[in-house]
């Protein structure tokens, strides 16, 4: 199967888990205690206003309607109003989405890049030092609140040292007069890189270690493999081998990983943002249960599921990029 | 003689996988006897904090140290743990780890912490092992349109971000702990539906599988005696790691308010409180976070023992 028709027909594939996604998230909303005109109207509003505003906003159908003409609205772009903030929710969304999507960006960096040489050398050097050094730290870090890791370094950095700002993510196009201290447009790329240093940190080094430990395990494999060892015997370099040979093979569980880790990435983006008081879709979506803003809940959450389902087909795209063995002529 | 040898080949083979086998091999791993030593001390301490109640809270009250769950007066917050000092006076022997805001000793907190981080351990990890493994192994034993329905419904599950899951599903039935552990176990079903369907795929077409159809045992009985138990090794050791997970989890949902409700002590709720006392008390958001990192390794040591142990094939 060539790689276009795969890719469409996982895309067609996700169709349904987004169905399912949506519908249970409004399935819950409709179970919460009390309706979005209430909360709207506020508690001294009569009851035949709120019958009125259910009439006008059509919250007295029954909820399959309403969860249609949200499908179809969503559609065309269309995810209702934040009660809340006054404004579309999408509007909201746009504007916190490239905050959380910066974090995320920079933590898999940062976990990548640390975590894959960690892994390589680890499997070279089993049982030495090396080894038992990156293992515990991949133990410390698989272990170890994403949240606590946050306020650690906000006591060290932010508190004590005072080398690193412990609030707030400044973007890097934020207009330069916003940004304190800033007279260039280097100053404020200057002031981002130092937003995020911890936020980062904290949110990548899950990532960091499960990438690690994984890296470690299938090198060792390939490296054991048959054709590993013919190559040595044919006297090729180890450092060779491994660039050449073994890295690429051993990719495939890696690049899974990384994919399962997109999901707790997202749940982890929610309390680093916490933390850092980072104005992304984790803090968006606290705020919209916090205020039962109903339009925003639903489209937060609609959205999360997208990037999910965004990623997973990355992954998998990864793979068949990576491995030609991988046909997926036998898949159902 | 056949049988004979057959008999002692059988027994050797016996005795190299039974269950006290594994025991004596996984002790045999200081990690890994490590970890069973801090699982059992921080078990006991939760055992002890649940079936006290009164006791402890007499007993504590009466000696040097305060229950947590009464607001003491007269009693000294945010003192600093022994051997610190800050700008609200030294540490004291009575309060080893410090007090909180309201002057209660985080050592008995911590203490009681445990109580919340076990149970949800225990029921989170127990309601997904057993409603996951049905889906797994139902799913993979009948295959066809059972599997495509059930295992559709596992992909869709797996695939909304899990936090945001659990905390849509708290907003609408309610904020307190027995929610959060219900919408972690919701959770963990799908990662136990597909370990078990995928090792059930493999059993299935094992000859004794097909020796039982034979006979004509049931189904209910073939997948309840047979492909079960073969396949739960695998189910033993995500168990495990699952447990250090889902106590992960419940921290990070305390410490967004979600989760164990004040005055009942949670690591991630101490945390939220200790949040906002960082500069004047760090030590206050360390003991939680380090009470959480211990115990989440400590399952995450037995898990990879446990592997080690179960699963031969990664012996080398």
């Amino acid at each position: 199967m060539s790689h276009l028709r795969y890719t469409i027909k996982r895309l067609l594939q996700a169709i349904p888990v987004l169905i399912g996604i949506t519908s249970i998230t409004f399935l819950l909303i409709n179970a919460m205690p009390g309706s979005p005109v209430e909360v709207m109207l506020g508690p001294t509003a009569s009851e035949e206003l709120i019958a009125a505003a259910e009439e006008r906003y059509g919250f007295n159908q029954p909820i399959h309607v309403r969860y249609v003409k949200y499908i179809l609205a969503a559609l065309g772009g269309d995810l209702g109003r934040s009660i809340h903030y006054g404004v579309p929710v999408t509007t909201k969304i746009l504007e916190r989405l490239p905050v959380t999507l910066l974090l995320l960006a920079s933590s898999f960096a940062f976990a990548l890049s640390v975590a894959i040489p960690l892994g390589i050398v680890s499997a070279r050097r089993r049982n030495q030092p090396v080894d038992h050094g990156s293992r515990v730290v991949s133990l410390i870090g698989v272990s170890t609140p994403n949240f606590w890791i946050g306020l650690l370094l906000i006591i060290v950095f932010g508190y004590h040292l005072q080398v690193l700002p412990s609030n707030g993510l400044v973007m890097p196009l934020t207009p330069i007069s916003e940004v304190e201290g800033a007279t260039s447009r280097l100053d404020v790329l200057v002031q981002t890189v130092r937003s995020l240093i911890m936020p980062t940190i904290a949110l990548g080094t899950l990532q960091m270690a499960a990438v690690s430990r994984i890296e470690r395990s299938s090198m060792l494999e390939v490296l054991g493999r048959d054709y590993i060892n013919l190559a040595r015997a044919f006297g090729v370099k180890e450092s060779v081998i491994t660039r050449k040979h073994a890295f690429r093979n051993a990719q495939l569980p890696v690049v899974t990983i990384i994919g399962l880790q997109l999901t707790s990435a997202l749940g982890g983006a929610v309390l680093t943002e916490t933390v850092f008081n980072i104005n992304g879709m984790g803090r968006l979506i606290i705020q919209a249960v916090r205020t039962q803003d109903y339009a925003l809940i639903m489209g937060t959450t609609l959205f999360f599921g997208v990037m999910f389902v965004i990623g997973t087909l990355l992954t998998d795209l990864t793979y068949a990029y990576l491995d030609p063995r991988v046909t997926y002529e036998g898949e159902d | 003689m056949a049988a004979e040898t057959e008999e002692t080949e059988d027994q050797e083979y016996e005795s190299r996988v039974g269950a006290s086998y594994m025991l004596s091999r996984l002790l045999q791993d200081t990690t890994a006897r490590i970890s069973l030593i801090l699982i059992a001390i921080i078990s006991g301490m939760a055992l002890f904090a649940f079936i006290d109640a009164e006791f402890l809270d007499y007993r504590l009250a009466e000696t040097y140290l305060y229950h947590p769950l009464r607001n003491n007066a007269g009693t000294r917050p945010l003192l600093p743990p022994v051997g610190l000092s800050n700008q609200f006076g030294e540490g004291v022997l009575a309060h080893p780890l410090g007090t909180d805001t309201r002057g209660r000793d985080l050592a008995v907190r911590l203490l009681y912490g445990s109580r919340i981080a076990i149970q949800i351990a225990l029921v989170s990890t127990t309601i997904g092992v057993v409603v996951g493994t049905t889906v797994g192994a139902v799913s993979g034993y009948y295959g066809g349109w059972i599997d495509d329905v059930l295992m559709r419904f596992v992909e869709i599950l797996y695939s909304i971000p899990f936090l945001v899951l659990v905390i849509a599903f708290m907003a609408a039935f309610g904020r307190e702990l027995i929610y959060a552990m219900i919408g972690v176990s919701i959770i963990s079903i799908p990662i136990f539906a597909r370990l078990i369907r995928s090792e059930v795929l493999s059993i299935r077409e094992e000859t004794y599988v097909e020796a039982a159809q034979a006979a004509g045992v049931k189904d209910r009985n073939i997948l309840l005696r047979h492909v079960i138990p073969n396949s739960f090794a695998p189910v033993v050791v995500q168990t495990t790691l699952q447990m250090g997970t889902n106590i992960l989890i419940v921290a990070g949902l305390s410490f967004l308010g979600f989760g164990a409700q004040p005055p009942t002590p949670s690591w991630g709720q101490m945390l939220s409180i200790a949040r906002n006392y960082m500069l004047p008390a760090p030590w206050f958001s360390v003991w939680p976070g380090l009470a959480i990192l211990i115990t989440v390794m400590a399952f995450n040591i037995l898990g990879d023992g446990l592997r080690d142990t179960l699963d031969p094939r990664l012996e080398n």
